[in-house]
């Protein structure tokens, strides 16, 4: 392990002002979900709630993998296994755009009279 | 035996080896939580009823994120501790994270208690009702069950005559209810005629039981062993004789197929019938008096004059008017009903004003009223403020289905209060335990309710069962509450039982606590993403 006593106490600052900026992000969140003021896109959640939304809990959780989990600085091995673990997520989640092709989501599968063709709304 | 490379990293991997089974079991706890939040993905987008954003009060869920960040730096910081050899620090930061699994566990489990006693109800035309249901009284007291326990006026009523148990089936504690029910009333059930049985071949019929002999998990019991032990034997018997059919046929048919001969293959019932048992399916019982018995909907398929109830008991006798009544209710929701109308191509405001609901009950449609007031304010207020899309012509920003066809417990307590939506304020407690219901009966804030049973579609506590958003929140915060209390007893282990490890060999102890600590990172950085989906958006 790289990590010194003397590279520890260093890090020590850092460990602070990390968990204090996670504790702003956790407000940010509530937030921009709660006062209307600071509502993005249209009135009420929206597409553009979810992105801000999920882009705070992306950063929040970015900063805990790399900092708190030291992947800023880690051998490769650990690379290559959690890399791996999340290909597989971000292919399942990339599957979605598949089911739009799905025939279920096909008003013919249901009326094969119907001359619409709805995608579904995603 | 020594344990390699627990504190010197390995050649090839530069790590200690726990730390790449971590990072193992960490990529494949990545991939099972993926698994569930896409789930969520799928059934959100594949919702068939308005899917319940922003439902749940967002202070317990905001508090343990805060307490579940704060274990975050405290599990860095014991690590750290211990690094810089530091034991005394060691033991506070990690007795702080310790401490704060637990408090998050405890409002995890006034959260869910919460929801397990709150009730919802989609009617036929798809209001959705919510609320608490009342107790069942009788001179102002409460009527208790057998288990002596408050029974909620949500049971089906049955004026029963008669019960007919499954010799089998038969589960004992509803046969206990039964009892206590008709002790309660003043009535018996009385078995209606002697079971009288062949228990032995050849023998002649014995009674086991008599008429009028009362009810009994014991007598059931005692019947239902005759009943097994005839089966058994019977059925033994009739295997046994069409062997020898078989046997006999396929002696007098050589060189033929099992399936050419296999129709003249029966046996002599009329020869075997002496040396059966008498096999009793079930037994009969009269309520005497008839009385009225009430059963759990979920346990009973109710019927105008017999019903049917999950453990196979027959229940004769009427059907009396078997209403779910709410005590409170605490939330009309009729989006579910606009969005079916909006579909069938009818105004979503004239569906909700011939809905059952708003034309049966005066509270109701005094709430219904208010809220059009108030949505009505809101999207003046939205026009001022945002103006209109000048493209569209439509105004930038308009009230939600939520705001328009909601109408929750905040909504009731602010139009008994008299103030406007946005105005209204609820304590802390309130927004954690719900609605403080008895300190707001003065003022009538949340209205009393009887529900007719053929005008209810669904109904269900506030459980996995009531809808997807519930199944899949549940699922998935009660997987991470798992996930909290494994990694909270790994990390105790370290506090507690770490001493003699940090005398003998404190780098290893250190690297354990690095290990646990990126468990609990992980179960902080799932929160991360279940608190906003499921609380914010």
């Amino acid at each position: 392990m790289a990590d010194t006593p003397e590279a520890v106490r260093k890090s020590i600052r850092t460990y602070l002002f990390v968990g204090a900026v996670l504790f702003v992000g956790t407000v940010l969140t509530v937030l921009v979900a709660t006062v209307p003021a600071l509502d993005v896109g249209h009135h009420g959640f929206d597409v553009w709630d979810a992105i801000l939304g999920l882009a705070i809990a992306s950063t929040k959780a970015a900063l805990v993998a790399f900092i708190f989990m030291h992947l800023n600085h880690e051998k490769k091995a650990v690379y290559w296994i959690f890399g791996s673990g999340l290909v597989f997520v971000i292919a399942l989640f990339a599957l979605f755009a598949l089911a739009k092709y799905d025939p279920i989501f096909d008003n013919f599968f249901y009326d094969p009279t119907g001359t619409t063709v709805k995608p579904m709304a995603l | 035996m020594e344990i390699p490379f627990v504190v010197q990293p390995r050649k090839d991997t530069g790590l200690f080896n726990s730390k790449i089974a971590i990072w193992l079991f960490l990529a494949s706890e990545v991939m099972l939580f993926g698994g569930f939040f896409s789930a969520y993905v799928f059934l959100r987008l594949g919702a068939d009823y308005p899917w319940p954003e922003r439902t749940l009060p967002v202070l317990p869920g905001l508090i343990n994120t805060f307490i579940l960040i704060g274990s975050s730096v405290t599990v860095v910081f014991a690590w750290a501790s211990l690094k810089l050899g530091h034991w005394g620090r060691f033991k506070i930061f990690m007795g702080i994270t310790v401490a704060c699994a637990a408090i998050f566990m405890v409002f995890k489990g006034i959260e869910y208690n919460v929801k397990f006693h709150h009730q919802g109800v989609r009617l036929k035309d798809y209001t959705v009702i919510e609320g608490h249901l009342g107790y069942e009284k009788e001179n102002g007291k409460p009527v208790l069950n057998h288990h002596g326990k408050q029974i909620e006026e949500n049971q089906i009523l049955i004026e029963t005559s008669g019960l007919t148990y499954n010799t089998v089936r038969f589960h004992k504690p509803w046969i206990e209810e039964a009892l206590t029910q008709a002790k309660h009333r003043g009535s018996k059930i009385l078995l209606k005629e002697d079971v009288s049985a062949v228990t032995k071949p050849g023998q002649p019929a014995e009674t086991i039981a008599k008429a009028g002999e009362e009810l009994s998990g014991a007598l059931l019991e005692r019947v239902k062993t005759a009943h097994l032990a005839a089966r058994a034997h019977n059925g033994k018997l009739r295997t046994s004789a069409l062997r020898q059919e078989w046997k006999e046929a396929k002696a007098a048919n050589p060189g033929k197929r099992d399936w050419q001969i296999s129709s003249g293959v029966n046996i002599d019932t009329a020869a075997l019938a002496p040396q059966l048992l008498t096999e009793i399916p079930s037994v009969a019982f009269k309520v005497d008096p008839p009385s009225r018995f009430d059963f759990k909907p979920r346990d009973i398929k109710h019927g105008e004059t017999q019903s049917r109830l999950r453990d196979d008991t027959t229940v004769e006798g009427k059907l009396l008017d078997s209403p779910m009544v709410f005590h409170y209710v605490d939330a009309i929701d009729f989006r579910h009903l606009a969005m079916i109308a909006v579909k069938k191509g009818v105004d979503p405001i004239t569906a909700i004003e011939n809905s059952w609901l708003i034309k049966n009950d005066e509270a109701a449609r005094e709430a219904w009223e208010w809220n059009k007031l108030q949505t009505a304010r809101l999207e003046k207020e939205l026009l001022e403020q945002y103006g209109v899309d000048e493209k569209t012509g439509k105004p930038k920003r308009e009230p939600t289905a939520k705001e328009r066809y909601r109408i929750g417990w905040k909504d009731l307590v602010a139009k008994a209060d008299g103030v406007n939506r946005d105005q209204q304020k609820v304590t802390i407690k309130e927004e954690f335990m719900g609605p403080d219901y008895q300190g707001r009966e003065a003022k009538h804030t949340f209205p009393h309710l009887s529900v007719p049973r053929n005008e209810i579609r669904f109904a269900s506590k506030f459980t996995p069962a009531w809808n997807t958003y519930y199944a899949i929140y549940f699922t998935v915060t009660a997987l991470h509450g798992l996930h909290v209390i494994g990694g909270a007893l790994v990390l105790a282990y370290y506090l507690f039982f770490g001493r003699k490890m940090y005398e003998t060999n404190p780098e290893w102890l250190t690297n354990r606590v690095e290990v646990g600590g990126l468990f609990w990172h992980f179960v902080d950085l799932v929160w991360i993403f279940a608190f906003p989906i499921f609380y914010l958006m």
